[in-house]
């Protein structure tokens, strides 16, 4: 496999790696706004 | 990549729909509104395997074509940095939040920094696959 093909397959995974960031952050930032459905404590008591 | 499209159909003998036409279902398929066409879809996969012609062939072209587009596909449906403060100012102006406004907005900093990130990656792999525009990024 030639360096380009090394640098290629690298440039995907970092860029797969950043993709899954942003999307994880925006996710949580979603469910700050939606998360007057889910009641507060929602622990098991015993 | 509508010119990719036309000229990998081109290549196949096949026909496309008219530039004006493919220009405007393109960003659907990408924000995934709408699903390409089976022959869409075959003449995606030929654009990508073109781009990796070179690659030896121990490498499985087809998959890592796949993975690609599908990563692509997912940097071009990231919201832009202003879609994303937008979200945070929401977020901290709802009250009874389980995060401070702090940690809310260090959330979407971190999201904006990757999404930064992400642009220099995606042009980083324009440059090597030798596309002729920056392939579906954002912002």
């Amino acid at each position: 496999m030639s360096a380009r093909d090394d640098k290629i397959r690298q440039v995907v995974a970092e860029l797969d790696a950043h993709v899954a960031e942003v999307e994880a952050s925006v996710a949580a930032l979603k469910a700050l706004l939606a998360s007057d459905e889910v009641p507060e404590e929602q622990e098991d008591p015993s | 990549m509508a010119r990719e499209l036309r000229k990998a159909a081109r290549d196949s003998g096949e026909d496309v729909a008219a530039h004006h036409g493919l220009v405007r279902m393109i960003p659907q398929w990408e924000r995934g509104n709408r699903a390409p066409r089976e022959r869409y879809r075959l003449l995606y996969l030929k654009v990508f395997a073109d781009a990796l012609g070179s690659l030896p062939h121990g490498m499985d072209t087809v998959d890592f074509a796949l993975r690609l587009a599908e990563v692509r596909s997912r940097a071009a449906s990231l919201p832009g940095p202003g879609q994303i403060r937008a979200i945070e100012a929401a977020a901290r102006a709802k009250p009874g939040q389980t995060m401070t406004p702090a940690e809310i907005r260090a959330l979407a900093a971190e999201a904006i920094a990757h999404l930064h990130e992400v642009a220099g990656k995606l042009a980083e792999l324009s440059a090597l696959l030798g596309d002729d525009e920056v392939g579906g990024g954002k912002p």
